[in-house]
């Protein structure tokens, strides 16, 4: 039997994430570009460039699943599911143990509860402040003139944190301005933020609670900073992605396998 | 179905052209028959539309947008309201607002408060009602002259028939059939804020109830809070086949009785014993461990997949309910999805994707 290729496009709110999977699960392309102003175009320019770098063409692949924010935008998709099942599904298969997923993305971040399957029981969702998304610390990381990376620092947990009480990124802002002011150091400052934002995260774990192994997903699983604060918030561990950004994308494309092979079995029955 | 509902404003405008007295009336419960004894139509206002301006100069930021909205609805003083406000005590936000709106700010007509009882069912609570329900009836004497007994025992007894077709749609609405969406099924509901009570009736008589259910949707929900979800919801709703089948909202069935009464005998027997069978509500102070049984009995009978909570931002009653409830729902494992709304028009991208993964999350949309 030929391969049969499946695709998962994330159209979020600062990336377009595509993965390309064959049947078993093997991964082909996985591919991250920003957003920009329109989702649709970029939609169609990542999955060209995912495809090219799988050595595919759009008439290799099966069936597509569309996510993230801009899903409806996705013009060539042949399914969509929201993000939510998509990182859990995405999760599940890189860490099979996986019971929670946190998601930390550029304008919202979720608590995902998910089930032996990957499918989810129950989440929690994070958007009415800024606080608890990386949208937050590029604003601040601006601020401080500092880029991602360096922002991303792990630093000594025990270490000194600037009080950032405040949970809105304009009120964060101008108390960061204040604490610059006062030449606070930098990493305190870092510290803080890091430390609002796992508060914040932690607020929606208390309210849906956590269950077996927890995976994190999302662009700020790349803050190595925050990690640390979260698992040290949280008493355990994480799971962490290579490329926690493509999770969703990657969770898309298994939708769409399953999609795929289900109405198959359906229309032979 | 195509109902013809009047839209509030224009047949507002319509009956005050037409001499017709009207109060304006702010949520939730009040001795509605009295009003209409007195010939005096009661428009409710829950969440008149327009951006909040000048209301903010004499509100906290933390107050909740019901409140916010009707002071906005009453700063304008509109022509259609022309005989008084009535503020009953539904929470401690309104109860303010009445007296800010009677002794600060001032307002040409009248203002009215009526003190509902908190607490259930026992001797002294329905004493405190009916020793209310003539104070009030007296206040209104000084204005509208003497109450006609006869005038009052109708109104009871059409109060009587139009909670007793609301059941049966309520009723129909619960076994799929009602040809109805999501969005026409509340605009009836909501008209009862505002239509006379002989139109009302008579648009319910309107309704089809089938005998044998319809198809059913694709997914069924219970929604729980203070209003309906706005029309940008229900629209989604209905487009995401998913259909409120039962409801546990202030402006739905926590005004209506929980079981049928006989009809009128005495009027203010009736007023009282109607006011004490209304389920159970945050805003009466009622026993949350009747409320989550009530809610419930209503799911089962509905066949209800989950509960859908949309909370009005800041209204301290229902939040206090709502995290036992959640919890308590949780821990059944029943579904359970909250929104949070601020009464404007936008559906937020992130609020569709919460209702699209919660209908994801019902139907097991996601295959193994
Ligand atoms: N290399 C990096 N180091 C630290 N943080 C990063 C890095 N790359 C991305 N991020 C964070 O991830 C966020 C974007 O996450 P992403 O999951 O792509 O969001 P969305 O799905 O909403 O587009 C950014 O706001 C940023 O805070
Ligand atoms: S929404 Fe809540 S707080 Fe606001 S008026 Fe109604 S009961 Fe009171």
């Amino acid at each position: 039997m030929h391969n049969l290729y499946f695709a998962g496009v994330d159209v979020g709110s600062l990336s377009t994430d595509v993965c390309i999977i064959d049947q078993s699960g093997k991964v082909f392309s996985e591919m991250v570009m920003p957003t920009g102003v329109n989702g649709s175009e970029a939609a169609e320019r990542a999955f060209d460039a995912s495809l090219k770098q799988a050595d595919l063409t759009r008439t290799d692949i099966s069936a597509i699943t569309a996510t993230g924010y801009g899903r409806a935008s996705v013009a060539f998709a042949t399914g969509k599911t929201t993000e939510i099942s998509c990182h859990g599904v995405g999760a599940h298969q890189l860490f099979p143990k996986t019971g929670t997923v946190i998601d930390i993305g550029g304008q919202d971040s979720k608590v995902i509860q998910v089930d032996t399957h990957g499918r989810m029981l129950d989440f929690a969702m994070n958007d009415k402040c800024a606080a608890g998304t990386g949208r937050f610390l590029e604003v601040m990381a601006n601020r401080l003139e500092l880029d991602l990376d360096e922002l991303s620092n792990p630093l000594n947990i025990k270490g000194e944190s600037a009080p950032i009480s405040s949970t809105c990124t304009v009120f964060a802002e101008s108390e960061v301005i204040s604490l610059l002011a006062k030449n606070t150091p930098r990493e305190e400052i870092v510290h803080g933020l890091q430390r609002s934002i796992v508060n914040r995260i932690w607020g929606m774990v208390t309210s849906i609670g956590i269950q077996g192994e927890v995976t994190l997903t999302g662009g700020v699983a790349h803050n190595r900073g925050l990690v640390a604060l979260l698992e040290a918030k949280l008493g355990l561990s994480l799971n962490i992605p290579d490329n926690p950004q493509t999770v969703g994308a990657l969770g898309g494309a298994h939708i769409a396998c399953r999609a795929y092979h289900s109405t198959l079995e359906s229309s032979t029955t | 179905m195509n109902l013809s509902i009047p839209e509030r404003s224009e047949y507002l405008k319509i009956l005050s052209d037409s001499d017709q007295k009207i109060m304006g009336v702010l949520p939730a419960l009040y001795p509605r028959e009295l009003l209409w004894a007195f010939d005096l139509h009661a428009a409710e206002i829950w969440d008149p539309p327009g951006d909040i301006l000048h209301a903010n100069a004499h509100l906290q930021t933390t107050i909740c947008p019901v409140v916010k909205k009707s002071l906005e609805f009453i700063l304008k003083e509109p022509d259609v309201i022309n005989t008084g406000y009535l503020f009953p005590h539904t929470c401690d936000s309104l109860q303010n607002l009445g007296t800010q709106v009677k002794d600060l700010i001032g307002v040409s007509l009248p203002v009215y408060t009526f003190y509902n009882p908190k607490g259930s069912f026992n001797n002294t609570t329905t004493k405190y009602y009916r020793e209310i329900l003539q104070n009030f009836q007296s206040m209104l004497e000084v204005s509208y002259g003497t109450l006609d007994s006869e005038k009052l025992q109708a109104a009871c007894l059409l109060g009587h028939r139009i909670d007793s077709r609301l059941m049966d749609i309520q009723e129909a609405r619960q076994t799929d059939r009602l040809l109805l969406g999501n969005q026409e099924y509340f605009q009836l509901m909501r008209a009862q804020e505002y239509l006379l009570p002989k139109d009302y009736m008579s648009l319910l008589e309107q309704v089809e109830i089938l005998d044998q259910p319809s198809e059913g949707a694709k997914a069924r929900i219970l929604v729980s809070g203070i209003l309906p979800p706005s029309p940008q919801i229900l629209d989604f709703l209905d487009k995401l086949g998913v259909s409120i089948v039962a409801d546990d909202l202030l402006a739905g069935s926590r005004r209506l009785p929980k079981f049928p009464m006989d009809p009128p005998d005495s009027p203010l027997d009736y007023l009282t014993d109607r006011f004490f069978i209304l389920p159970p509500c945050s805003t009466r102070g009622g026993d949350l461990d009747e409320r989550l049984h009530q809610l419930n009995k209503r799911s089962k009978s509905s066949k209800a997949q989950g509960v859908l909570f949309d909370l009005v931002k800041f209204c301290e009653p229902e939040l206090f309910d709502h995290r036992l409830l959640v919890k308590t729902l949780r821990e059944q494992k029943i579904p359970v999805l909250t929104l949070e709304t601020e009464l404007d028009s936008h559906l937020s991208g992130q609020d569709k994707t919460r209702i699209e993964a919660f209908i994801e999350l019902l139907f097991e949309m996601v295959p193994r």
